[in-house]
């Protein structure tokens, strides 16, 4: 699936983003399936906002976005969780997991969402490799931020995609874990021919990016 | 999809509004009992009416005439339209005339050895409304005798009356049959005398019935006057009992056996009761839906951040709506199942104690409290759809957030 970006504005930055040097806002920048994008930005010039406006859940901007050839906006409904269950998956700066669930269920409940793409024993082999095997059956309410980043990144890989997104996803862990993070979505991302666009504050050599844009 | 809905069971929790869900529900199976036995007992009645193992052959058909005031005597005829009005209403299903003999007729004993005589009077009536299906119910100017139905109330009266007070003999309805009597019809030109015969005995009209072919012809060669209106009529209904029917006799000033209409005074107040309990039915049932549909939208509402994350996360409205449809209607459908076994057990019990009463009721519910429950369940399956669809709405909106 491609992805245009074109000429989009968010409408609460409208009035203060920078009009020079921006690769993404106000201009046409397209996104082939495959690549590795990097956007690069100090906070508040609006990484979570693109995130959102790419998931579809903000809608406060001006410009269009076009998924291959159908404008963003015209899906809806059915063919928008559609779209989430097979195409875009995301991991969350805020990681939005339901506290009452356990870790497992929380990963399930991705896994469970469309026509299963792994077996359900694969949730413990991502969470070995992860290091987060023995908190699987806690409540996520009752996790660490960084067991929580890490069942947020296994969820995300539990479905179909041709597109992952992903906002800040290892702000709450340590280099260690983030390099064995960042080898698993590689690897996963490898195994589905899928691309991602991943936010980020600083520099950094988790992946070897396609390209890395500057918000 | 079974794994989903675990998952969406544990994330749409509904603890809050339990006892809400539980007053609901009580609520419903209560109205539900009550519209079911409702349809049951109006099913009942017209099962006692209409069924040929209830049917009461007397009180379907009913001899009406005038009511004699002392402003109509001499005046009692029926006219044609107050007939045809007659046969126009929808409970009436035909209209017989009696026609009266207008001949001087006696009968007397053809021998001395059991003497009797009286004078007497004829009336005839259409074949399909005589009880007696004799196969001499006919007559032409050869036959041997003429064939005459008595009212049974004839012989109870010979036999317990008459036959005590004049040292006779009691006689049995067949002794009575194989009697042949003269009869003795007095015309301008003098006496004819025929046989006659008792072929049956009949509960449904209260005089001697001889075939219609006898009497046009006497009326005919015998008659004193030609073209008078008939004053009886017998009717033939499918509920003597009807209220209807029995205040259109009294609101046209005509009478009948009132033995045979006292059953509408039942019916008005099986009326009543079986309305009573289905209005009750509909009313607690629109607030048992009522109470239903806000314990839906207490449901979403609770839980209404969780469903924008499941939106958010790429669960489909239609899963959702899936869910809480499976959530919510196999409870209702459970009620609707054992009210439905309520009114069916209610029904086995009132067969049971009925019969060893001499009425037959059918021991299963009706068909037609089946077509019942099965409204019921479409309109509680109607109401859960809208309600769920509408108070999604807000979230689904929004697409996650």
């Amino acid at each position: 699936m491609k992805i245009l970006l074109d000429h989009i504005i968010p409408t609460p930055l409208k009035d203060r983003f920078s009009q020079n040097g921006s690769a993404i806002w106000n201009t046409s920048v397209q996104f082939t399936q495959g690549e590795y994008i990097k956007i690069k930005a100090p906070s508040g010039t609006g990484k979570t906002t693109l995130v959102h406006i790419l998931y579809q859940i903000r809608h406060d901007y001006e410009g269009k976005i076009v998924l291959d050839d159908r404008p963003a906006t015209a899906i809806t409904g059915d063919a928008l969780a559609l779209l989430r269950q097979k195409q875009v998956s995301i991991i969350f700066q805020d990681l939005r997991l339901f506290p009452q669930l356990t870790a497992r269920e929380n990963i399930e409940l991705k896994r469970v969402m469309q026509q299963p793409f792994y077996e359900s024993s694969v949730i413990h082999e991502m969470a070995a490799e992860l290091g987060i095997e023995k908190i699987l059956d806690q409540e996520a309410g009752l996790c660490s931020y960084g067991e929580q980043q890490r069942i947020a990144i296994i969820r995300s890989l539990m479905q179909p995609f041709e597109w992952l997104i992903m906002d800040e996803p290892f702000s709450h862990l340590d280099i260690e874990n983030t390099k064995k993070a960042a080898a698993l979505i590689a690897r996963e991302c490898r195994k589905r021919d899928a691309g991602f666009i991943i936010t980020d504050l600083d520099e950094d050599s988790h992946f070897t990016y396609s390209r890395q844009l500057h918000l | 999809m079974h794994g989903l809905n675990v998952l969406l069971k544990k994330i749409i929790r509904s603890g809050t509004g339990r006892s809400r869900y539980m007053m609901a529900m009580t609520g419903l199976s209560f109205a539900i009992i009550l519209m079911l036995t409702a349809v049951q007992l109006q099913a009942d009645y017209r099962d006692l009416l209409y069924s040929k193992n209830n049917r009461d052959s007397v009180a379907n058909f009913l001899v009406i005439n005038k009511t004699i005031t002392d402003q109509n005597l001499g005046a009692t005829g029926l006219t044609e339209s107050e007939i045809k009005d007659l046969q126009n209403q929808a409970y009436v299903e035909s209209v017989g005339l009696l026609t009266p003999s207008r001949f001087k007729a006696s009968i007397q004993s053809a021998s001395d050895r059991f003497p009797f005589y009286t004078d007497i009077a004829f009336e005839s009536v259409p074949k399909e409304f005589i009880d007696i299906t004799a196969k001499d119910w006919t007559w032409n100017e050869n036959a041997m005798f003429i064939p005459i139905i008595a009212p049974n109330m004839f012989l109870d009266f010979y036999n317990f009356q008459f036959s005590f007070s004049q040292n006779l003999p009691q006689l049995t309805q067949q002794v009575v049959k194989m009697i042949v009597f003269k009869v003795n019809v007095y015309g301008p030109k003098g006496m004819v005398t025929f046989n006659g015969r008792v072929v049956g005995f009949s509960d449904r009209i209260s005089s001697l019935l001889v075939p219609e072919e006898f009497m046009n012809w006497g009326n005919t060669i015998f008659g004193k006057k030609q073209d008078l209106k008939p004053s009886r009529v017998i009717i033939k209904t499918r509920d003597a009992g009807n209220p209807q029917l029995t205040a259109y006799l009294k609101g046209k000033n005509l009478s009948t056996d009132a033995d045979k209409t006292r059953f509408s005074k039942y019916r008005r107040v099986v009326d009543i009761v079986v309305s009573i309990s289905g209005v009750t039915g509909i009313i607690l049932f629109s607030f048992a839906l009522l109470v239903f549909t806000l314990f839906i939208q207490l449901t979403v509402a609770s839980s209404r951040e969780d469903i924008r994350l499941l939106i958010t996360l790429g669960t489909s409205p239609s899963q959702l709506r899936g869910f809480l449809f499976l959530r919510f209607l196999p409870g209702t459908l459970v009620i609707i199942l054992l009210s439905f076994c309520m009114v069916g057990i209610i029904q086995f019990l009132l067969y049971t104690q009925l019969t060893n009463q001499g009425i037959f009721l059918s021991r299963l519910p009706d068909i037609t409290t089946v077509l019942a429950a099965l409204l019921i369940a479409g309109v509680i399956w109607m109401v859960t759809g809208f309600s769920i669809k509408k108070c999604m709405k807000e979230p689904l909106e929004l697409r996650g957030a």
